[in-house]
């Protein structure tokens, strides 16, 4: 999906647990997510905790989806 | 370490009035048999049933297949850490009851999958329709957390297959195998001239009903280990995994691990056994860069020239499997990994879903996507209600007549990974 959107003419970041996969597919923004259960949260966390960590891995992805980039590039 | 087996070849199961062998026939009593599984507060209704090989039978949603294995001689007894005290097994004398198995069934969470058909199609996908299999389910009672629900049916199973293992202790075995492994130091003078091989043993460990114990100790917090391969004959490796049933190890799978079986057949003769690298599945790419990282230095550690890596599931832990292989190669050591595929039911996707150029010797044990229908049985043994929505069935799966169209993924050990199986595939 992230591939066909990009060939559409849309920068797409891929948030995803497992990076290197990213990378075999060919993603081309990577942002490392959480868990495979649960990539954009953490039930371990308090609700206000959890509400902090996924405003600031939309923001990063928000980020990453201005960032010029010459290849696959994963932002950390 | 060194393990005497002996195998006790069973005819036949029955019931009767005390649990004994006759002959070579098993017979148990089912109350005593109750008695021994019973106890647990979060279970009721235990019911046991048997199967044989050829009859009309569904057994679905199976939890786990096990061995009954009974220590004869050595330190410890069978399933340490979860039933016997946490000794160091895998010394001294077992004895195994061969071609019986115990079988947990019954859902635990959400949609579950695992079918075994005694006869028919199916039959021939699993291994444990050669068994005859002693099947146990259970009740859970109201208001039961399912990580409670898994781990008292996990410790029923065991319970089990450590009690019929009871009626092969005194008896003189068929058959007695040694199989015995030293410290590297002796081992690596003992053949000199042979390549050092080990083998690394990768466990599903990615929470309820995926998970794998170690001595009692829930894999996923290990950080991999080195173990004699006799300690896992003992039943130091059990499973608590059953979801997408066709590719994840029972503990069955665990005690008669084929890999380990070969490599001691080869041990001495064109290569040199060295040992066993435990290692884990996680869900975080921190945790998977770790176990990896510290897999590949277990391999240079023991001096190994090269490596067999056996994968348990698929999908995420494709990455666990490359990255294993990529780095113990790296190292300079030769790898052979052992997977199966997810290929699309036509076969003509990429059957993992990682890859590296590295991984360039590869065993599968065939496509978990291929769809198969098992004809109708006569008698269920548990439930059909979530065919339709376990992993590999869909809308419609279950038939009116109770036929089953499935992907064979539902299927107990259809494609499973460490070869316990016939399914594999040629390249052309």
């Amino acid at each position: 999906m992230v591939k066909e959107i990009e060939r559409f003419g849309l920068p797409v970041v891929h948030v995803c647990t497992v990076v290197p996969i990213s990378m075999t597919v060919g993603a081309n923004r990577i942002v490392p997510a959480v868990a495979i259960p649960h990539p954009f949260g953490n039930p371990a966390l308090d609700v206000k905790e959890e509400k902090a960590l996924r405003r600031k891995l939309v923001e990063k992805a928000m980020k990453a989806l201005q960032t010029e980039i010459e290849t696959q590039t994963v932002i950390e | 370490m060194k393990l005497e087996l002996g195998k006790v070849f069973i005819e036949d199961v029955q019931f009767g009035e005390s649990t004994h062998l006759d002959g070579r026939i098993l017979v148990i009593d089912h109350a005593e048999l109750l008695e021994a599984v019973s106890g647990d507060e979060h279970l009721w209704k235990i019911r046991v049933d048997l199967a044989h090989p050829g009859e009309s039978v569904r057994i679905t949603p199976v939890k786990d297949v096990i061995e009954p294995r009974v220590k004869v001689k050595g330190h410890g007894g069978i399933f340490p850490g979860m039933l016997s005290k946490v000794d160091t097994v895998g010394n001294g004398r077992t004895h195994a009851m061969k071609n019986v198995a115990v079988v947990t069934a019954g859902k635990v969470v959400g949609f579950q999958e695992g079918i075994i058909d005694m006869s028919g199609i199916g039959a021939d996908y699993t291994p444990f329709s050669k068994t005859h299999n002693v099947v146990i389910t259970a009740e859970p009672k109201a208001g039961i957390k399912p990580h409670d629900h898994e781990a008292a049916l996990r410790t029923l199973g065991l319970k089990a297959a450590a009690y019929l293992g009871q009626a092969v202790k005194d008896v003189e075995p068929d058959e007695i195998k040694t199989y015995e492994t030293l410290a590297p130091r002796e081992a690596a003078q003992l053949y000199p001239e042979l390549p050092r091989v080990g083998y690394v043993y990768m466990l599903q460990t990615q929470g309820l009903l995926h998970d794998t114990y170690v001595y009692g100790v829930d894999a996923k917090k290990i950080v991999p280990t080195i173990m004699y391969p006799t300690e896992i004959m003992d039943g130091a490796i059990v499973s608590g995994n059953c979801v997408s049933a066709c590719d994840k190890n029972p503990t069955y799978v665990h005690l008669n691990n084929p890999i380990i079986e070969d490599l001691y057949e080869e041990h001495g003769k064109t290569l040199n056994f060295m040992g066993v690298i435990i290692t884990n599945e996680n869900v975080t790419l921190a945790d998977k860069e770790r176990s990896s990282n510290w897999t590949a230095k277990l391999t240079e550690f023991l001096g190994l020239d090269g490596a067999i890596v056996s994968q348990e599931g698929f999908g995420n832990p494709d990455t666990d499997l490359i990255m294993n292989c990529r780095k113990i190669e790296e190292k300079g050591i030769k790898t052979v990994i052992v997977t199966d595929e997810y290929a699309g039911r036509d076969g003509a996707s990429q059957s993992l879903a990682d890859a590296d150029p590295k991984a360039n010797a590869v065993i599968t044990n065939g496509n978990a996507n291929e769809v198969i229908v098992l004809p109708p049985m006569n008698r269920l043994i548990g439930t059909t209600a979530y065919v339709d929505s376990c992993a590999g069935g869909f809308d419609g799966s279950l038939r009116s007549d109770g036929s089953i169209e499935v992907e064979i993924q539902a299927i107990t050990g259809a494609t499973n990974e460490t070869g316990f199986v016939h399914l594999s595939a040629d390249a052309y």
